[in-house]
């Protein structure tokens, strides 16, 4: 009984726990250069909270977002790490 | 026919209306030419300026392309779209400097109309000049008295006179270089070397006479009244310039 209820506690942990991921565009100016990258999303898995989150972390940066393109879980992470190259995870 | 104001008019004859109404709309003219002159550079460089690309239109455009096509996502191809960019912006850099280029060639070019309108104005005032001096009949501007050949040189006319008549004209061109009016007494007193008071009037003022006797009628036959050889005498006028009244 008490191994049925851990295992379900740590079921909904997982759940509750899988990472969100988002690919995104952003750029700078003067000189003009471009950003694909992939970044992880601390709250809920949509696109719309993927904007509201990367645009402040880019900015900080000296980036400017242009849009977001997907969000997807970590089974996604691996096809995008070498067109993200350096900007893999790194905001 | 203008009414005569010195003693060979009439012979000259000058348009002298012609002369006021260029000088009237001279200068405005030369005001009116500048300032449209100025005021077209003004507009071109205005429009020249207001059409010069800006840089960031190539970079927009790029950016554009890039947002627009999710397939543009490895290294190699975003580098790609940077250079594309800077390319653009390269170019837009030349069109830039052409156009400063261009400017220059304008600006050199304004100058040299304004250099011609001032030019064509003093044209029309030395022509004014010209004018005034023809009617003005003869104006002396050079006279040299050689006093061992006994001749005067007017000008270009080179006149004889007798010893007598150069040297009263000496002393007439003496007393003039030290700006002094002399009486007929005075001119005879200087030549013969005598008192002022001793001298007579009449005789300076006789003098005088003879001098303007032999110059004058000189001066008649070399401008007006000419003496051909064998053949007779004539005006030495231009034809179109005799009006009878």
């Amino acid at each position: 009984m008490k191994h049925a209820i851990s295992f379900i506690l740590f079921l909904m942990a997982s759940a509750a726990q899988a990472d969100c991921y988002a690919d995104y565009k952003a750029k700078q100016d003067s000189p003009l250069r471009l950003q694909y990258g992939v970044a992880r999303i601390d709250g809920p898995c949509t696109a719309a909270q993927a904007e509201a989150e990367l645009s402040p972390r880019l900015e900080s940066a000296g980036w400017v977002l242009l849009n977001v393109m997907d969000v997807f879980d970590e089974t996604g992470l691996e096809q995008r790490r070498d067109s993200a190259g350096e900007f893999y995870l790194r905001f | 026919m203008t009414k005569p104001d010195s003693n060979n008019d009439g012979t000259v004859q000058v348009n002298s209306i012609s002369a006021s109404e260029t000088r009237a709309t001279g200068s405005k003219f030369v005001i009116g030419g500048i300032a449209a002159v100025v005021l077209i550079l003004l507009i071109t460089a205005v429009v020249m300026f207001a059409n010069l690309p800006d840089a960031n239109t190539f970079n927009a455009r790029v950016e554009q392309i890039f947002v627009a096509n999710d397939d543009f996502t490895s290294q190699a191809e975003l580098k790609l779209l940077e250079i594309l960019a800077q390319s653009g912006t390269a170019f837009s850099d030349t069109i830039a400097s052409y156009q400063v280029l261009i400017y220059v060639l304008l600006v050199f070019a304004s100058a040299l109309l304004i250099a011609a309108i001032t030019f064509l104005v003093m044209l029309v005032q030395f022509n004014r000049r010209m004018g005034q001096i023809e009617r003005k009949g003869i104006e002396v501007n050079s006279l040299l008295i050689s006093r061992d050949q006994n001749t005067v040189y007017l000008n270009n006319f080179e006149f004889k006179l007798t010893e007598a008549a150069i040297e009263t004209l000496s002393v007439l061109a003496e007393a003039r270089m030290d700006d002094d009016v002399l009486s007929g007494a005075e001119i005879e007193a200087v030549i013969s070397g005598r008192n002022a008071s001793d001298c007579d009037e009449a005789a300076g003022a006789t003098r005088i006479k003879r001098l303007r006797d032999t110059l004058g009628n000189q001066m008649v036959s070399e401008l007006l009244v000419k003496n051909i050889a064998r053949r007779g005498y004539m005006l030495a006028i231009d034809k179109d310039v005799i009006r009878m009244v």
